[in-house]
């Protein structure tokens, strides 16, 4: 240890006359000055350690256990654990918690036992947010739970917990005299001031109003993304219905918070360029690839067939990444052969629909957006010419939609929707004319629609960023196009469904499966959730299935 | 004045599921088109049962029909249906996708040919969605009066039943309540109180219904309209005698299958009849019964042959040999198309005599009856007929042509058309 070293230390030590100090990491130290106790930025990364537990023992453990425990919860919420968080300064803080923090007799659960705790699970849906679910039981049922950190920092839960009831643990206290707790269950999504580290030592306590107070240890947190959404889900599907209460104050948060954190975690890895796509298009085609990688060989074709196409910018992004060389591959090949260009966006990770059309249109370069389906296959050239004249046509266009069908020449989509069912609050995005003959009369009227889809739809980049772009918060799509179109309707813009372009779309047979009820549920509700209010306007003044001339 | 338009509804279509009335509705759908004043749209039902595969899009029942703009099918799984209430049980067929449907078509007139597998709600779904347009129900059996199959006869023997009622019913079911048996007649009425008018394609069919409840103002008999064949069956080879006769249809318990094999077994050794079977669905029969009538069919080698299922335009040639056809039910039958196949093919027929049968066969005119469901009566009618060319020629001699397709259409353009003034006053009035 270099001698100016020790006598820096000293120094500044004087100079704070009692205070006293200790390193915990390489840049934090943890600063005793009388009262004041607090972490402060170390100004050297080298200074000495090991005094941690000598100035606990000194300076702390003689304090009063609720001091000594809001010492703690301050400690772990330190603003400092922002910028200079780590592993090691989570360890020393867990230290520190378990040298100062009272510890409660372990709740043990027995039938017999008046107070029960038990945690069954905690997720972490980030570093500092996490799901937990559990149940309590106590004399009158106004026990208090708080849970504490690895770090110590302090969460109360049961003030804003879902609380519901357990029958299994009613029959587990049936034989108790009393007036026993109702709603034993709770979840709750809880948010620490600051990220937690350890994926291990989480503690639950129970106070009651009769005093009685006892801790348990909790399971570790899960830390998988896709598990943690799984299970959010579960539990929102398994309590009542999936817009219920709980979504509304816990599951709408942390399924928002996990849907930013997939696509956040999901960057650009590589762009693959095929050929020399032009310099400045006016208009970029964005296409997200998703496992069926069958349909571009026949996109391509129609793509190429049609001399619009080489002038705008093409841009697949493929979303199922473990596809990369599969689909790198397939791309020299279809190049080679077809001589349209075109370029790959390869992610560090699945984006979902809305995020992997959000890299591609990051990496583009037009003044125009078409967000296309890797489905969508042309029935013949001179649609995109024939999007973007009638775009150019109106002032105040948002999104423009236009006729897709299906293979057996029924429509796909027409304009989309909202439709209510009798007694319901919940909106469901619903296609006019949609299984009716390609050429029925009232489906060939271009009109102002509510909303079309993003299987093909063109819109202005300065409008679409302007509305914010495609939402990223519905868990595996669903109503990404219907808000985007809502957000341009609200920004003062129309939306357009014409009829005169005629794209196949081959929208996937398979029907909702049993693990997609609860997401599709969730977007439903979420979707009218937040506009509720302006679908009953637009749906008030628009006509679904006009007239016409009959 | 813009064209009229009229929705059909037909419980299948007959590419997926041929039989009589399927074949009807399509026929009556493509004569239509052919009319001036008229754009006919047809919704057929498609489901599990006849369906290779589910013909349906994610998000909605319908799809388009071989590329005709006017023709739909409706896809609705077989096990939604409550095959006893006659309604689905899958309630967003109408609140949501048939609603849609009935927006976007805003036909003039509705006329369903049935609602097996979509649902007797869809009248009053019509009405709801729809106040002015005329609703036409053609009647093709008694499904609506009675849970066996619709063939009002009774479960626990073969006797035919004349009227139901919730008690008799139960005597049929004993294991559903006269108190089921009650409401479900309360809930077909209350849907049917949104038809404007019932067609009975025979006069027996319409007397059930005008029995069972239906007021006489809304029921007439308009027999099913068909187009004659393109050619006619030429005349049988001469001989000595008209022996050959033939059966065109189900091989099943109601249609006579077993009285007919019975008759066959009790004729005088030296008779020279001779029964033609062409005939579906043996398959489709139980265990029992088809190794019953693979019994019978054993015994009476060389006076049964049994040719297997046809298709419609093979008639013409199957029936070239046929001096008769044999028509042994054990139930009503309604108005069966295989009388107009064979008067077209001027083939005199011998029917069971009840019902619709007796009804369009005149005995002694242009066919000969027998009792229904007595195998002795039919061996000695078939025994008088093969031995009788005189009595054969004089029956061909009495056959009138079937009820032409351009007079149905005409006579169905006219109620259409008074049905939608009818409608007018009512929602005018109201």
């Amino acid at each position: 240890m270099p001698e100016t070293v020790r006598e820096r230390t000293s120094t500044r030590r004087s100079r704070r006359s009692e205070a006293r100090s200790a390193r915990l990491a390489v840049e934090v130290e943890l600063v005793v000055d009388k009262e004041r106790v607090e972490l402060q930025p170390t100004e050297r990364a080298d200074e000495p350690d090991g005094k941690l537990k000598a100035l606990l023992r000194d300076e702390l453990a003689g304090l009063d256990a609720e001091r000594r425990t809001a010492i703690v919860d301050e400690l772990a919420s330190s603003s400092l654990l922002e910028e200079h968080g780590s592993l090691e300064l989570s360890g020393s803080l867990h230290e520190i918690r378990e040298v100062l923090r009272e510890r409660l007799p372990t709740c043990l659960v027995e039938a017999r036992q008046p107070v029960g705790l038990a945690v069954e699970q905690i997720l972490a849906v980030d570093e500092r947010s996490f799901w937990v679910s559990g149940w309590l039981h106590d004399e009158d049922g106004e026990g208090e739970v708080t849970f504490v950190s690895p770090e110590g920092a302090r969460v109360p839960v049961t003030a804003d917990a879902f609380r519901f009831e357990r029958p299994d643990v009613v029959q587990f206290y049936a034989g108790l005299q009393g007036n026993p707790t109702r709603d034993h269950g709770f979840t709750a999504f809880i948010e620490l001031p600051v990220p937690s580290l350890l994926s291990s030592g989480w503690i639950a306590e129970l106070k009651t109003s009769q005093g009685v107070a006892v801790e348990i240890r909790c399971p570790d947190p899960e830390l998988d993304l896709q598990a943690v959404r799984l299970k959010i889900l579960g539990e929102l599907g398994s309590r009542g219905p999936v817009g219920g209460p709980l979504a509304a104050e816990h599951g709408r948060r942390a399924l928002t918070r996990l849907q930013e954190r997939i696509v956040g975690e999901s960057e650009v890895d590589s762009i693959d360029v095929y050929g020399e796509p032009p310099a400045a298009p006016a208009v970029s085609i964005v296409v997200p690839l998703y496992k069926r990688l069958d349909f571009i060989e026949h996109q391509l074709l129609h793509l190429s067939t049609d001399p619009d196409i080489a002038e705008a910018e093409l841009i697949y992004v493929l979303d199922s990444v473990d596809q990369k060389e599969e689909l790198a591959a397939k791309a020299r090949e279809l190049f080679a052969l077809y001589g349209l260009p075109f370029k790959v966006v390869n992610l560090t990770a699945g984006a979902g629909f809305a995020g992997a059309n959000k890299h591609g249109i990051e990496a583009s370069k037009g003044g125009q957006l078409l967000l296309l389906n890797s489905d969508v296959i042309p029935d013949r050239p001179g649609w995109l010419r024939g999007m973007r004249e009638f775009y150019e046509s109106q002032e105040k266009i948002g999104a423009l939609g236009v006729k897709l069908l299906y293979e057996d020449d029924s429509l796909q989509h027409a304009g989309l929707y909202f439709h209510r069912t009798a007694g319901s609050e919940l909106w469901e995005n619903a296609h006019c004319f949609k299984g009716l003959h390609r050429s029925f009369e009232a489906a060939d009227v271009a009109r102002v629609v509510p909303a079309v889809t993003a299987a093909c739809m063109l819109v202005d980049r300065d409008r679409y960023e302007e509305a914010g772009g495609l939402p990223l918060h519905y868990v595996q799509g669903d109503y990404e196009d219907s808000e985007l179109c809502l957000r341009l309707a609200e920004a003062g813009y129309e939306n357009w469904y014409l009829p005169t372009v005629e794209l196949y779309h081959l929208e996937g047979q398979s029907y909702v499966a049993d693990t997609r009820r609860v997401p599709s549920e969730y977007n439903m509700w979420l979707h009218s959730e937040i506009w509720g209010e302006e679908i009953e306007a637009v749906m008030a003044s628009f006509d679904a299935f006009p007239k016409g001339d009959r | 004045m813009s064209d009229l338009r009229v929705l059909y509804v037909a419980h299948n279509h007959p590419t997926l599921h041929p039989g009589g009335a399927e074949a009807y509705s399509l026929e009556l759908y493509e004569a239509m088109r052919g009319e001036p004043g008229v754009e006919p749209v047809l919704m057929a039902r498609i489901g599990s049962n006849v369906a290779r595969r589910r013909v349906a899009h994610p998000g909605t029942p319908f799809s388009s029909v071989n590329g005709d703009p006017n023709q739909h099918f409706i896809f609705t799984e077989t096990d939604h249906f409550d095959f006893f209430n006659l309604t689905s049980r899958d309630k967003s067929l109408y609140s949501r996708h048939l609603t849609d449907f009935l927006l976007a078509q805003r036909p003039d007139v509705v006329h369903l040919q049935h609602t097996h597998f979509i649902g007797i709600d869809l009248l009053s779904q019509i009405r709801r969605v729809l106040p002015d347009a005329a609703i036409v129900y053609t009647l093709h059996e008694f499904l609506p009066i009675c849970h066996h199959h619709g063939q009002m006869v009774r479960t626990f023997s073969d006797e035919l039943c004349p009227e139901a009622s919730p008690r008799r019913c139960n005597e049929c079911f004993p294991e559903l309540s006269p108190q089921s048996f009650f409401l479900r007649e309360r809930f077909v009425k209350g849907h049917f109180a949104n038809v404007d008018r019932f067609l009975a394609p025979s006069a027996q069919l319409m007397d059930k219904y005008l029995r069972w409840g239906i007021g006489e103002e809304r029921i007439e008999v308009e027999e099913y309209g068909r187009l004659a064949p393109t050619r006619r069956a030429p005349d049988p080879r001469q001989a000595k005698a008209p022996t050959n006769i033939g059966f065109f249809g189900q091989l099943s318990h109601f249609k006579g299958a077993e009285v007919m094999m019975e008759a066959m077994a009790m004729l005088e050794p030296e008779s020279n009849a001779h029964l033609w079977l062409h005939g579906a669905n043996l398959e489709l029969q139980t265990t029992e019964f088809q190794e019953e009538f693979a019994r019978l069919q054993e015994s009476l080698r060389g006076r049964v042959t049994f040719r297997g299922s046809y298709e419609h335009d093979e008639l013409p040639k199957l029936m070239a040999d046929l001096h008769w056809v044999l028509i042994p039910s054990i139930w009503w039958e309604n108005s069966p198309l295989v009388i107009q196949e064979a008067f077209f093919h001027r083939r005199p027929i011998v029917c069971s005599d009840v019902g619709g049968m007796a009804e369009k066969v005149r005995d002694g005119v242009d066919g000969l009856h027998f009792r229904v469901g007595d195998a002795y009566s039919l061996a000695r009618t078939i025994e008088e007929a093969t031995t009788n060319p005189r009595l054969w020629r004089s029956l061909r001699e009495g056959i009138r042509d079937p009820y032409p397709m351009d007079a149905h259409v005409s006579r169905l353009m006219n109620l259409y058309g008074e049905l939608v003034e009818q409608r007018k006053g009512v929602t005018a009035g109201a």
